[in-house]
């Protein structure tokens, strides 16, 4: 259902929370497979696989118990967890992405696998930052949008700006 | 001589990895390049030159009293390629911002620095790279979580007084000739080539080369042999761009 991606980490991890964050703050589209302990001590096959959407996580599925969305979620149990992170380009994405069962809300893994509620609000908002700027728009329609691109472009200078004190960079700014 | 670039994208997934690589081939014709993986997070750049089993990596070099940097580069390809490792353990007694060290020493010995960056822009050594560069290549798809992700990370760039030499448009299937003409308008420097989506890609990365040992020939190579050509990397002085590494954006020490 899900064509193989690019492999970009595989770890046993006992706190998933920092992984889910590196996935949100680089916006990765792709998918990860994660196997429970039950798998790890040798337990049969009892991994999951949560997709991601421009780093947000988009569906569930559990290859064990073969349910999807939040009960897969159920299944996968606490950690450790053997975790492989793999990119996908976002339109491989698209077709498994359809099927509504296996959707998870955005905030659903943060809370549930990894038990941070800061995690899951700043998903949450992620989400609703992609929505709010378009995603659904077509990339033609964006590129007109010179009001909403100069917004970014500001934005993101500001936030370099205000970001080189704390970083160390203040000399470069400017240069 | 020695221009040193970051490869960037503000998101994960663009193919910047696949484009470093690339890219550094298409140059080696000409110049000698070493391509370093400085995602030292979530490194990938292993898997694209077949160094996968390779023992010392840049993690080994930026923990404290590490191996000098030469242990931990390898002739692949005809370049020289410097790979992070993939454990957790070395990733976490790395310190990244030893990087700046160790360009300053590879760009004492080689004419194109090729930097692999972080897809973030969330801390400090995920900027490092971009801010270490001469010029910046921002790799985009043609939609819009990577376009706009894209300007935020010219922005940065820009901000922290490194260039843009252009972007790539990688992935692009059929013509898509009115959004990189309408994108330009918001990009600094010149779209450097627009990488049609490709089974020679895919291909490439399962048999765990890159696409220019897996097909030097197909569409994709061609158009990131365009885009090498584009670059035209600067002549300078290597001592001088060496020491600009060691001293810049360095805070006075207190």
């Amino acid at each position: 259902m899900i064509p193989e991606g690019e492999l970009l980490r595989s770890r046993v991890l006992t706190d998933l929370s920092p992984a889910l964050s590196d996935v949100l703050d680089r916006r990765l589209d792709g998918y990860a497979l994660l196997a429970s302990r039950h798998s790890l001590l040798g337990d049969g096959d009892e991994r999951g696989v949560i997709t991601f959407e421009a780093g947000v996580p988009a569906l569930a599925y559990h290859a064990g118990t073969d349910r999807g969305g939040p009960p897969a979620l159920s299944d996968l149990g606490p950690p450790p967890y053997q975790f492989e992170l793999y990119a996908l380009e976002a339109d491989a994405l698209e077709f498994p992405h359809r099927a509504d069962e296996l959707r998870v809300r955005p905030g659903a893994v943060a809370e549930r696998l990894a038990d941070d509620p800061a995690l899951a609000d700043r998903t949450r908002e992620a989400a609703g930052e992609a929505v709010g700027r378009g995603r659904e728009d077509s990339i033609e329609a964006f590129l007109e949008n010179e009001a909403a691109i100069e917004d970014i472009r500001q934005s993101a200078r500001e936030e370099a700006l205000d970001r080189a004190t704390e970083w160390g960079f203040a000399d470069a700014v400017g240069e | 001589m020695v221009e040193a670039f970051a490869v960037a994208s503000g998101k994960g997934g663009t193919g910047k990895t696949t484009s470093t690589v690339a890219l550094g081939m298409a140059l080696a014709d000409r110049y000698d390049v070493t391509v370093v993986d400085a995602d030292t997070g979530m490194a990938n750049l292993l898997f694209h030159a077949g160094l996968a089993d390779v023992e010392t990596t840049l993690h080994d070099v930026l923990v404290e009293g590490g191996v000098p940097v030469a242990e931990a580069t390898y002739d692949r390809f005809g370049m020289s390629v410097v790979p992070c490792g993939t454990s957790l353990a070395a990733f976490e007694a790395a310190e990244p911002d030893r990087l700046r060290e160790v360009v300053a020493e590879l760009a004492a010995d080689t004419d194109v620095l090729l930097l692999d960056s972080p897809a973030t822009l969330n801390s400090k050594s995920a900027v490092l790279p971009i801010v270490l560069a001469d010029r910046v290549v921002v790799v985009l798809n043609p939609t819009v979580p990577a376009v706009s992700d894209g300007l935020k990370v010219q922005e940065y760039a820009l901000s922290y007084g490194s260039d843009i030499a252009g972007t790539i448009f990688n992935r692009a299937r059929g013509d898509i000739e009115d959004i990189t003409a309408k994108a330009d308008r918001y990009f600094e420097g010149p779209t450097l080539a627009t990488v049609p989506e490709s089974d020679a890609v895919q291909a490439a990365r399962s048999e765990g080369v890159p696409l220019f040992a897996h097909a030097p020939d197909c569409p994709a190579a061609d158009a990131f042999r365009t885009a090498a050509e584009r670059l035209s990397p600067n002549d300078g002085d290597a001592d001088a761009v060496a020491e600009r590494f060691r001293t810049a954006v360095i805070p006075d020490p207190p």
